[in-house]
């Protein structure tokens, strides 16, 4: 077993809030978290008013970590 | 481009910008978009006519694809009107296999290969075939080909048991490696697969066929990038998915800013009745932005429900475009300016080593979910649900004269009724919207299988009223000739799939019954009276579905029979097999809708006589059965009747 299924029945994506305004509607409700979109995986930080990303960053294949990738 | 950017508008630029931006002018992009996918749907003919497979000639369970160069990100810019259930996860899935087979590694005449879900979506079956096209010694666009196998290896012939609980049962893993070097066959690669599978006779032609309609699709656009120039053919990749990603904006502006949820859920997955699978989601919508959350769905299953993330990203696509933007051909730039947000571990980004096969499931019914969050803000557009689960049937066994016989995906449930939309009455019998597969038929599947098919015929009152009503409920049954093994995984008979939209009803629950034969050995001819009458239930064994206990026939307040309790349903010669497919989902009141359609689904049978007076209020008069054309609506009597029902609805 590489990983534990999750022992509650329902789960949940994090949103960890991070210090700061959006520049496109001033709100500070800032959070980062993982999506996917156009080109695969980002690291986002994005405004939870408006939407606006003010980080993103790819990020390769998303949350699955191959072995065969040390290669 | 990054989230929310918006490019000009595309109809604003002046030609000398258009030509700056895209290399050549819109006359041209428009010419070589178009001839992009002329080229995927021609390499599609080609291996329609060639293949052995029948999940590939019959069912059509195959896409072809055109992606653009590594430099613009491997964008999909065209694909045939095939399997769209592969789209979503093309251009992620192809560079994950260039970048880690090395893109340096590749030489004209490779044809590469990838099926782990992890990396390129979907399931170990659907083998991904990728062929560079090379110019001035650059690759500038990669033909793809996405083709079921008919096994895969695992733990049954075809793979598709749902008891299969980890990736090690799953069938066979392959990571990024070349099928075809300059050309010729990679022997190395074709004895693990020959030597891990089954049906490698069957396989092994269609793999050269497959190359050598990469080797067409190659050929064609080497033709445009001689005839048009390379800078027009990549500029023209990049205007056609700006194309697509400013339809979709526009399409999101027109869409109210809000906030809105939906479910729906998956029956079991086999292990026990007691876990349902919900998929939620959590739309958020703001200008042209759209985020789409799925917290709060299940959490992985135990056996090969799952999905991966890139096919939750997919069943998102395709749902939002189905609503939204329906005819736009798909690139990938329809994501730019949606983001999907998807919880690790759940039936929808399942983590290894789960197994990863019954995805579709997991689609169909978080389509479902995302067109009821977009019901509200759609209002009159909502588009009613479906009948929910493919219900896929996998027998295998030896005939009376011990050849093996095998059947996957062609004697069950798989197709059904459409829900209704603003346009007119939903389908009766298509494929899941994000499957868009072809029903075999008779003639082919019966001289291949040992099974006649006795009935496929719609069912009165199956349908959800509305205005326009659902797609009905279907009624098929087969009789088995030759005993054998069946791996049966319905997974939406427990609540409807076929929900009702804008004032419309839900479409009827189905479900699905095994009659076995009462002479099974492998002399004895099966006859007419082996098969049951098609309202007898009380003989059979139920499957699954909500049924009286004593009469098996389905009931809103009856039990729920767990079609898991038996994982292999051994049956002899003249076993039965019935389904009947839920009914989908009805659109608007259906009071309003016309009299005299109301008395053309009567004579049709879609609605009883008592049906049409109960959900329509409607009195025909008449006998449907021996004077159809006879059927007269009275007129009086419905005004009565409507005025009635509509007094004794409950305020909302």
């Amino acid at each position: 077993m590489k990983y534990q299924r999750p022992t509650t029945p329902t789960v949940v994506v994090d949103r960890v809030a991070v210090t700061g305004h959006c520049p496109e509607c001033g709100a500070a409700e800032l959070k980062a978290y993982p999506v996917l979109s156009e080109g695969g995986w980002f690291k986002v930080v994005k405004c939870q008013n408006c939407l606006a990303s003010l980080v993103r960053d790819a990020d390769a294949i998303g949350p699955i970590e191959l072995l065969s990738r040390t290669l | 481009m990054p989230d929310g950017a918006r490019p000009d508008s595309l109809r604003e630029l002046t030609e000398p910008e258009f030509v700056a931006r895209y290399g050549a002018g819109r006359f041209t992009c428009g010419v070589l978009a178009n001839r992009g996918r002329y080229v995927a749907e021609h390499i599609c003919t080609a291996l329609l006519h060639r293949a052995f497979s029948p999940i590939i000639t019959f069912s059509q369970d195959f896409v072809g694809a055109i992606v653009g160069p590594p430099e613009q990100g491997y964008p999909l810019t065209a694909v045939n009107k095939g399997n769209v259930i592969f789209l979503g996860s093309m251009s992620t899935g192809v560079r994950n296999t260039v970048h880690e087979f090395g893109i340096e590694r590749l030489a004209p005449g490779d044809l590469l290969i990838c099926n782990d879900p992890f990396r390129v979506g979907n399931h170990v079956n659907d083998l991904c075939f990728i062929r560079p096209v090379f110019h001035a010694g650059a690759i500038v666009s990669f033909v793809v080909i996405r083709a079921h196998q008919l096994d895969m290896g695992g733990a049954i012939p075809g793979g598709f048991s749902l008891m299969k609980t980890s990736v090690y049962d799953n069938g066979l893993v392959l990571g990024p490696q070349l099928i075809f070097q300059r050309d010729r066959p990679v022997k190395e690669t074709l004895r693990i697969i020959l030597d891990n599978t089954r049906f490698g006779e069957t396989l092994l032609p269609d793999f050269y066929t497959i190359r050598s309609c990469c080797a067409l699709g190659e050929r064609l656009l080497q033709d445009s990038i001689e005839r048009y120039g390379i800078t027009a053919y990549t500029g023209a990749i990049r205007y056609n998915i700006d194309a697509s990603a400013a339809a979709m904006q526009d399409a999101l502006e027109a869409l109210p800013d809000g906030d809105w949820s939906g479910c729906d859920e998956v029956d079991s997955d086999g292990i026990d009745a007691d876990e349902t699978y919900r998929l939620v989601v959590h739309l958020r919508k703001r200008g042209a932005r759209l985020e789409v959350d799925l917290s709060g769905t299940s959490r992985q299953a135990r056996t090969a429900l799952n999905a991966t993330a890139l096919d939750a990203q997919t069943a998102v696509a395709l749902a939002v475009k189905l609503a939204l933007d329906p005819y736009t051909p798909f690139t990938s730039g329809l994501y730019r300016n949606i983001d999907v947000v998807i919880p690790d571990g759940s039936v929808t980004s399942a983590r290894p080593d789960a197994a990863v096969m019954f995805y579709f499931e997991v689609q169909s019914a978080l389509v479902n979910a995302i067109l009821r969050a977009l019901a509200a803000p759609l209002g009159s557009r909502a588009i009613g649900g479906a009948y929910g689960s493919t219900n896929l049937h996998t027998g295998a066994g030896f005939n009376p004269d011990g050849t093996p016989w095998f059947s996957a995906a062609e004697l069950e449930a798989q197709y059904g009724a459409w829900g209704a939309t603003d346009t007119g009455d939903g389908n009766n019998h298509s494929g899941l919207a994000m499957l868009n597969m072809i029903m075999p038929s008779v003639e082919e599947i019966e001289p291949r299988v040992p099974a006649l098919i006795l009935h496929r015929e719609y069912l009165p009152d199956t349908a959800g009223p509305g205005t326009h009503r659902g797609g009905a409920g279907l009624l098929k049954q087969s009789v088995f000739l030759s005993a054998g093994d069946h791996y049966l995984v319905p997974l939406h008979f427990r609540t409807p799939s076929g929900g009702g939209v804008h004032g419309g009803g839900d479409g009827r629950v189905g479900g699905a019954w095994f009659f076995t034969a009462s002479n099974a050995d492998d002399r004895t001819p099966v006859t007419g009276s082996d098969i049951p009458d098609t309202d007898d239930f009380g003989t059979a064994t139920v499957i699954a579905g909500t049924v009286d206990p004593h009469t098996g026939k389905l009931t809103a307040d009856g039990e729920f029979a767990f079609f898991g309790r038996r994982p292999v349903w051994r049956e002899g010669r003249g076993a039965v097999l019935r389904w009947i497919t839920n009914g989908g989902g009805g659109w608007s009141d259906p009071l309003a809708r016309d009299p005299e359609a109301v008395k053309r689904d009567v004579r049709d049978e879609y609605v009883s006589i008592t049906g049409a007076r109960r959900d329509y209020g409607v009195c025909v008069v008449g006998d449907p059965l021996t004077d159809p054309e006879g059927l007269v609506v009275d007129l009086a009597e419905t005004a009565r009747l409507r005025r009635d029902l509509a007094a004794r609805r409950t305020p909302r």
